[in-house]
């Protein structure tokens, strides 16, 4: 259709966040400053990793990556297009895994795949094919007819993983992806996330999962009370904040632990928590 | 935004609305059908044969057909706010509907006019066979089903966007229940559905007038019974549509937007 639009949005940044502020008013009355001047770009072919505790601002800043919620200051474009002003075109290149269940429990799990695509102007005969062959890689495949009720909460995680994917995103958006998977099915959805990035796709990932961060994510953002703290890779994050070559921990009386430094005691030191009562 | 791509997405809204409806056909005609038939078969028989003929407006009507025309209304009612408030209230905030499908090429705005159709089909295809009904049994003209088709479709509007502004300002389902006694269980006690709203003392009158079934009521009856037009029902009819439409619309944006 627009060849010429399509031509110029090629080269631009797939997920660019400019100085993006988020306040809103709850529910008490008070103001909450959910994120503050936050600016990132992530690449095509690139993981991003947003991490932090929660509160922290990420799924606010997913809201507004979206379109969802307006920005207070600053804005979010996809491929060039403002996210809130031209949501329509905007959306069209994003897949989004929101953090809570948002499936249709009135359609059975194929059905609402196919359904999903046809927003974006799939057909019918093309979302199914698709949306069999995700249930495939998901391991969902026995459970296309039956309704998402019947379904375990990881088995509805994965599903919702694989719809973010039905549309072929240019740019994929997951909120906590993988929490309530267990360890296997959680490494099946990183290896397909991984896919994802090889084949050119930018990803936004919110996570408090460090070890996913660690192993999925090209760089970092430490996260905390909607500022981000730091941004870098994961090895250069751990060697500018951790001066430690190792970290000794006392797990329980008289055994201690000795590992390499990882993104946890970053996190840990750049938040200010004390939950680990360790001294990096 | 363009046109084209708007009127789209809301398709895409109904169309999920309507597959729903498809899947669950039995239920629904159970739930859509049985209650105004049931109106029918006790006022218009029972009472209907009881009271014989009505003396309204110096004109005289079976009590029957002054009662058929009264469900039509009280079908768009509660049809239109059911459907809006408590249907509503479980796709926004159990469901999640109106999030999953407002971050995908549909936005916000055209899922809630989506919804707010739905809601109206669904109010006016009651409404409809109630015309019908009323046809077969000689009571209406047989144009009577299309003759009353727009206004139906503009009530249905109405009764939805109430029910969409309730399901908006609703914290838990439970509250649904305030405004459906309060004001919905009083609108069709008192607006003109059983009996003529002239009957009422005066201060009740102007009570009911100022609810907008008395209006659909008036105006329902002039186009299916012949009744004097009441000029007074168009301007609290389209006050009432405007407001409500555009309000239930604010009130959702500004619960799920923040």
């Amino acid at each position: 259709m627009d060849i010429s639009v399509d031509k110029t949005r090629a080269n631009m940044t797939p997920l660019k966040i400019a100085q993006l502020s988020k306040r809103y008013q709850q529910q008490s009355g008070r103001f909450t400053d959910a994120v503050c001047d936050v600016s990132f770009e992530v690449h095509a072919g690139e993981c991003f990793g947003l991490l932090g505790p929660n509160g922290a601002g990420k799924s606010t800043t997913i809201h507004c990556v979206s379109g969802f919620y307006p920005a207070t200051s600053g804005a979010v474009f996809i491929e060039g297009y403002n996210t809130y002003n031209e949501p329509k075109s905007a959306r069209r290149a994003l897949g989004i895994c929101p953090q809570e269940d948002t499936l249709d429990t009135d359609f059975a799990v194929l059905d609402q795949l196919v359904r999903y695509a046809t927003f974006f102007r799939i057909s019918v005969p093309e979302g199914r094919r698709r949306a069999l062959a995700l249930l495939e890689r998901f391991g969902l495949q026995g459970r296309a007819k039956e309704r998402v009720d019947s379904l375990s909460g990881g088995m509805r995680r994965r599903l919702q993983v694989a719809r973010s994917l039905i549309s072929d995103p240019k740019v994929l958006v997951l909120d906590e992806p993988t929490t309530g998977l267990d360890p296997e099915v959680r490494r099946v959805v990183w290896g397909i996330l991984r896919e994802c990035r090889d084949r050119g796709t930018a990803i936004l990932l919110s996570t408090h999962y460090m070890e996913e961060a660690e192993r999925l994510c090209d760089r970092v953002a430490i996260i905390h009370k909607g500022r981000i703290l730091d941004i870098d890779s994961p090895e250069a994050l751990i060697s500018k904040h951790i001066m430690k070559e190792t970290i000794e921990e006392e797990v329980r009386p008289g055994i201690v632990w000795k590992r390499p430094p990882n993104l946890e005691d970053v996190y840990l030191k750049l938040t200010g928590s004390k939950l680990g009562v360790m001294d990096v | 935004m363009r046109v084209p791509d708007s009127l789209w997405g809301i398709r895409c809204v109904w169309l999920r609305y309507f597959d729903a409806f498809k899947k669950d056909l039995s239920y629904y005609i159970v739930t859509m059908f049985s209650e105004p038939v049931l109106y029918l078969l006790s006022f218009g028989l029972g009472i209907g044969s009881l009271v014989g003929a009505l003396e309204v407006h110096g004109q005289s009507i079976s009590y029957r057909s002054f009662v058929f025309s009264g469900i039509l209304g009280q079908t768009l009612l509660f049809q239109g706010f059911f459907e809006a408030s408590y249907g509503g209230f479980i796709r926004m905030y159990y469901q999640k509907i109106f999030h999953a499908m407002a971050v995908t090429p549909i936005t916000l705005s055209e899922v809630l006019w989506g919804e707010l159709l739905w809601d109206a089909t669904k109010s006016v295809t009651a409404a409809e066979v109630v015309a019908i009904i009323g046809v077969i049994t000689g009571d209406f003209a047989p144009i009577t089903p299309l003759a009353v088709l727009p206004l139906c479709f503009l009530s249905s509007l109405l009764f939805s966007g109430l029910g969409l502004a309730v399901a908006a300002f609703s914290q838990t389902i439970d509250q649904i229940s305030y405004p459906q006694y309060l004001l919905v269980f009083p609108m069709f006690l008192f607006c003109g559905v059983f009996y003529p709203v002239e009957t009422l003392p005066k201060s009740l009158q102007l009570f009911a007038w100022v609810f907008p079934l008395t209006s659909v009521n008036s105006l329902l009856r002039t186009i299916t019974l012949g009744f004097p037009f009441q000029i007074a029902s168009v301007p609290i009819l389209g006050v009432w549509l405007v407001a409500l439409v555009f309000g239930s619309r604010r009130l959702m944006f500004r619960r799920l937007v923040k």
